[in-house]
């Protein structure tokens, strides 16, 4: 059932990939936790996201793969009763130390969600959106960076004609890479997506897994998906949650074609989930 | 029970919630049509050559000289008219003292009617009130003039068991045998000669300053005394509301003192129109003194608090129907939250926050109590726009009430309340017609 | 790109000026929104302020118990029963108007008519709704009075034909129904139809009688309790429709699917399942609408003829009324001239009443919609 894949044969076939542990690690968590209330989502999550790579989330719904990948940028702060415990390190620093800048932070760290999200405005101002909170209105530069930022998602060629239009006008898969190029305009050094193509049908899936092996390389990717086909297509290194624990985490080959544990295995052959 | 009759009472409550709604469509059909009909007559009239001349002499409007040729004309065909007034006064003198007291009371009558329907007689002095100088200017006036000048009203109380009744006594009785006794004739056969009624579209009735208190000319001070007090009400009461809605839809965490706040919203918007009014009076002029006495920035201050649970509900509505997804968005692009709120969040609701503002500056025109002791008077000028701190204005609503109920010839205006009221109606059902065009764009434009 | 811009962890200055600027827009967002808090004590602390010298000088008893209100008189005399009981009379009038016809279209609304008829009558109730009070009553004075003044008994005759003989005829049906049940059931039909065209002819016998008697009533004046009540009930039509509406289409769609799958009639299921769920919404409704009536200002003013007297007997709804709004809005005319006195008081104590009256219904309606909403939320 594991198609051998671009992405995994290249995982393969580079050693570099294979000896993560080498490389800084840029996304960490150290015995991390989350608690909604009285309900830990994230039980004592220990592993390192090798940077310039993909990682992949995998589980069942339910699973607190969602709530990991929105613990990195903070996303979960507005949860009311939510909380965390251990530690979740990014460039160094415990993301949920008292003086972090959450503002900085998630710059530094973008986000694609499930369902495309453009806001309401024309494709242009979508994309310049994050520049023009950073910067301020600086229209030459901004130009520039809308242009390379939607070169660099694939949809230049697309829009270039229509930036003016409402991004609404766009279809689904063009507002998923819309909003990767959106995340992309800030500079980002990771990319957090949340099961970025559930929503889409399946060439415009090949697309957006086509982009993320484009931006391999250049950007530490983490992918949450509930398409174990996805990840075995998209990602380097694949982190197994069930119930909130991390059951298995290894290079992606590996995982699929020899995994460690019963219950990877269990999952990855449709027993349960 | 037998099926037939279960669905026979079935379809009886069909017919009853049917009927209901039918009643509550002709209920305002019923409102409405007379308003709008009669409404209309302000502005579309049979305007008659009286009304020309005042066009011109007050607001000097219209070509002079055709005017003067009319006024003469008009003036020839009077002339017999007053000739038999001059011929039965003189018969009048030589009468027997008796029939003298009888009819120089009915004469004089006649007279002022005549005087009433055309202005001045010839030779007399022009009066102090305006109303005095001309005659009638909306020939379906001057019909009812004329119905008075050729009938009289008498009471009948020859059946004692019932109420006295009207009838109406032809004045001619009175005076046959005399030299006036052709007036009745003459006069209802040339009155269209004296008057020359012509169809007229007085678009200017809402742009006119008012001539002796509503007698003539139109309701320019009312319209804009309501303009000035609903766009005061809305400048405070806007920032007001669209802040608090963004505080309680996004800021507050639930708690006691949000459910406080959210109370105080619904108790505010429960509290009687009037209630604010004797608020306004008593805390805005007589503590705050924000004017010596009534002013339009007391009556939009108290309208702005009217007004205030309405937008804040609108506001927190549309706030809320904007999806998380976009709040999401923007945070994951390090937006603060104020950011997010300024640059997604409002552009976003502004459509939905818009309709809401509409509708309750349609509110904000429409309510009379609170400004009855805070900013309305009867009569007054246009105002500047300095003179809004510290002088009270007409309003339309205001003066709805007052010239309906307290001008001293209720009867003889009724166009010009008629006119009003249309207005008034208008103005709302424009802004809601405003709001509805808004909000089914914006459905469609989420949709697509 | 400078690396500063990057640095994750703010320096300690920084840190606090942010939480700083964060606290104090916040602060300044939760001031402004106090502004309706603030807004509604200033309310109750003037109005009371003013109307407290007044039971001061005069107690209590005289305002609520005496009907004699000469408020200029020598000496004055303040006693507002009569002006209470006018209030009350109006609003009773208005809710009978209003809440058995705004029942009925929000049944319409939500269950009867297709989709396409309702988004047509929306309009109609917004409009109704927005119309100003001062073009009700205008309307209620210059076209209605007459009106019933030059043919008042005709128009009550009409009226008592229009609602009471399809009234009557439910009722006479029903009855039949019921009483003819335990009957064999070969007579039943028979018995049955006897029965109900008996009590047909006898209502209709009835109604010939009280038409006669109705278009005997002479209206002294159009402007009356009657006037008032009727357009004070169109006034409040809206609010209690969409109020009532919602509750009724809160009720969901399960528990009339359920209802149905039963065989239960359309009539059946909303009277046995979707009215007991939405019950306390439609109070509700009831309460907000008899709210608009108490509160509204315009209408009673022009149009209930403003006598201060206890109509003879209590129910004469044909008799001018006077109310607490209308009392307030045309004596303060008079009074404002004279700053601090007990005219001038007398007036606030209303307004502190009318305060009191409307924010225990607004207390009591928002406590019962919420009851509802939690009720219905936990049945999901």
């Amino acid at each position: 059932m594991i198609q051998p894949t671009l992405a995994n044969i290249r995982a393969a076939a580079e050693p570099a990939t294979a000896d993560y542990g080498g490389r800084q690690a840029h996304v960490a968590c150290d015995r991390f936790s989350f608690f909604y209330g009285d309900n830990q989502a994230v039980r004592n999550v220990t592993l390192d996201f090798p940077s310039f790579q993909v990682t992949a989330i995998i589980g069942p719904s339910g699973c607190g793969k969602s709530t990991l990948l929105r613990s990195i940028n903070r996303m979960n702060d507005l949860i009311p009763g939510g909380r965390t415990g251990g530690r979740l390190v990014f460039d160094g620093q415990d993301v949920y130390g008292p003086r972090l800048d959450v503002v900085t932070l998630r710059r530094r760290i973008g986000m694609v969600f499930q369902k495309p999200n453009p806001f309401p405005k024309s494709i242009f101002n979508n994309v310049a959106y994050g520049r023009r909170l950073h910067d301020g209105p600086d229209k030459g530069r901004l130009q520039e960076i809308v242009e390379a930022s939607l070169q660099r998602a694939g949809l230049w060629d697309e829009v270039k004609d229509r930036l003016d239009d409402n991004a609404l006008s766009l279809s689904g898969g063009q507002q998923q890479r819309l909003c990767i190029a959106r995340a992309l305009a800030v500079d980002p050094e990771v990319l957090l997506m949340d099961e970025p193509t559930s929503a889409l049908d399946p060439r415009a899936t090949a697309r957006i897994e086509d982009l993320i092996a484009e931006l391999r390389g250049r950007y530490t990717i983490i992918i949450v998906t509930h398409n174990m086909q996805q990840a075995a297509r998209v990602s380097d290194l694949t982190a197994f949650l069930y119930e909130g624990d991390l059951i298995e985490y290894g290079a992606t080959a590996q995982m699929f074609t020899q995994p460690r544990q019963k219950r990877t295995e269990d999952y990855m052959t449709g027993r349960f989930g | 029970m037998k099926l037939r009759s279960r669905k026979l009472l079935d379809r009886s409550l069909t017919g009853v919630s049917v009927m209901a709604i039918v009643l509550m469509a002709l209920a305002l059909l019923v409102l409405l049509g007379p308003i709008f009909s009669r409404g209309a007559a302000a502005f579309f009239f049979r305007a008659t050559s009286e009304f020309r001349r005042i066009n011109l002499e007050q607001f000097n409007r219209g070509d002079s000289r055709r005017i003067a040729a009319e006024s003469q004309a008009v003036a020839e065909a009077r002339q017999p008219l007053y000739g038999m007034l001059d011929d039965f006064a003189a018969e009048l003198e030589d009468m027997d003292p008796a029939r003298r007291r009888e009819l120089r009371p009915q004469f004089k009558e006649v007279r002022d009617l005549l005087r009433e329907l055309l202005g001045p007689l010839p030779g007399e002095m022009d009066a102090v009130m305006l109303r005095q100088q001309y005659g009638q200017t909306r020939w379906e006036r001057a019909q009812v003039t004329l119905q008075r000048i050729l009938f009289s009203e008498q009471w009948d109380y020859s059946d004692p068991s019932r109420m006295g009744s009207k009838v109406l006594v032809p004045r001619r009785q009175a005076f046959v045998g005399t030299q006036l006794e052709p007036l009745f004739p003459h006069l209802q056969q040339n009155l269209k000669s004296m008057l020359r009624p012509r169809f007229t579209f007085y678009w200017r009735f809402l742009s006119d300053r008012s001539l002796d208190s509503h007698f003539f000319g139109g309701i320019w001070p009312e319209i804009l005394g309501t303009f000035y007090l609903t766009l005061g009400a809305m400048l405070l009461a806007i920032p007001f509301g669209v802040i608090a809605a963004i505080y309680l839809s996004e800021f507050a965490a639930a708690g006691r003192l949000v459910s406080l706040l959210r109370v105080c919203i619904s108790t505010l918007a429960g509290v009687p129109s009037i209630v604010f009014g004797l608020f306004g009076l008593a805390f805005f002029i007589n503590t705050l003194h924000l004017s010596h006495s009534k002013s339009v920035l007391a009556g939009s201050a108290t309208l702005a608090l009217l007004i205030l649970p309405t937008i804040i509900r609108a506001a927190e509505e549309a706030l809320k129907s904007v999806p998380h997804a976009y709040k999401e968005a923007a945070l994951s692009l390090g937006a603060s939250p104020l950011r997010m709120v300024l640059t997604v969040l409002l552009p976003a609701a502004l459509p939905g926050i818009l309709t809401g503002i509409i509708i309750s500056m349609g509110r904000a025109a429409g309510e009379t109590a609170p400004i009855i002791f805070t900013a309305a008077v009867s009569v007054g000028r246009p105002l500047k726009l300095w003179e809004t701190l510290n002088q009270p204005t007409p309003a339309l609503p205001w003066n709805i009430y007052n010239l309906a109920t307290e001008h001293q010839a209720v009867d003889q205006i009724r166009h010009v309340q008629f006119g009003m009221v249309l207005t008034l109606v208008l103005l709302v059902l424009l802004l809601n017609l405003a709001a509805i065009v808004i909000r089914a764009r914006v459905s469609r434009k989420m949709r697509g | 790109m400078k690396t500063n811009e990057r640095n994750l962890v703010m320096s300690d200055a920084a840190s606090r000026l942010r939480r700083l600027a964060a606290f104090f827009s916040k602060g300044f967002l939760f001031l402004v929104a106090a502004a309706s808090l603030v807004a509604v004590l200033l309310i109750i602390v003037y109005i009371a302020r003013d109307a407290i010298p007044f039971f001061k000088l005069r107690g209590l008893k005289e305002l609520f118990a005496s009907t004699a209100w000469f408020p200029s008189g020598n000496p004055p005399e303040f006693g507002a029963l009569a002006i209470f009981i006018g209030s009350g009379l109006v609003t009773l009038g208005a809710i009978l108007v209003a809440v058995p016809l705004g029942i009925a279209a929000a049944i319409a609304l939500s269950d009867i008519l297709p989709y396409r008829l309702r988004q047509a009558v929306k309009p109609v109730i917004e409009i109704l709704a927005a119309l100003p009070s001062v073009a009700y009553g205008f309307f209620a004075l210059v076209i209605f009075a007459p009106l019933l003044q030059n043919h008042g008994g005709s128009l009550l005759s009409l009226a008592a034909w229009l609602i009471l003989l399809p009234l009557g005829l439910l009722i006479a049906f029903a009855v039949s129904e019921i009483a003819t049940r335990s009957i064999r059931a070969d007579v039943a039909p028979a018995a049955r139809w006897l029965l109900a065209a008996t009590l047909a002819a006898v209502l209709v016998r009835g109604l010939v009688a009280l038409s006669a008697i109705l278009k005997n009533v002479t209206v002294s004046s159009g402007t009356n309790a009657f006037n008032v009540s009727i357009i004070l009930g169109i006034m409040a039509l809206p609010t209690i429709v969409s109020v009532a509406e919602d509750s009724l289409q809160a009720a969901g769609r399960e528990l009339r699917e359920g209802s149905y799958a039963l065989g239960a009639t359309r009539a059946e299921s909303l009277f046995r399942v979707i009215i007991p769920a939405a019950g306390s919404g439609i109070i509700a409704a009831v309460i907000l609408g008899v709210m608009r009536a108490i509160g509204e200002t315009m209408v009673v003013w022009m149009a209930s003829g403003n006598a201060a007297q206890v109509p003879q007997p209590w129910y004469n709804f044909l008799s001018p009324v006077r109310t607490l709004t209308a009392t307030i809005a045309g004596d303060m005319g008079e009074a404002d001239q004279v700053l601090g006195s007990e005219r001038y008081h007398v007036l606030f104590a209303l307004a502190l009443c009318l305060l009191l009256i409307s924010f225990f219904a607004n207390l009591a309606s928002e406590w019962i919609l919420r009851r509802q909403a939690r009720r219905l939320g936990g049945l999901k």
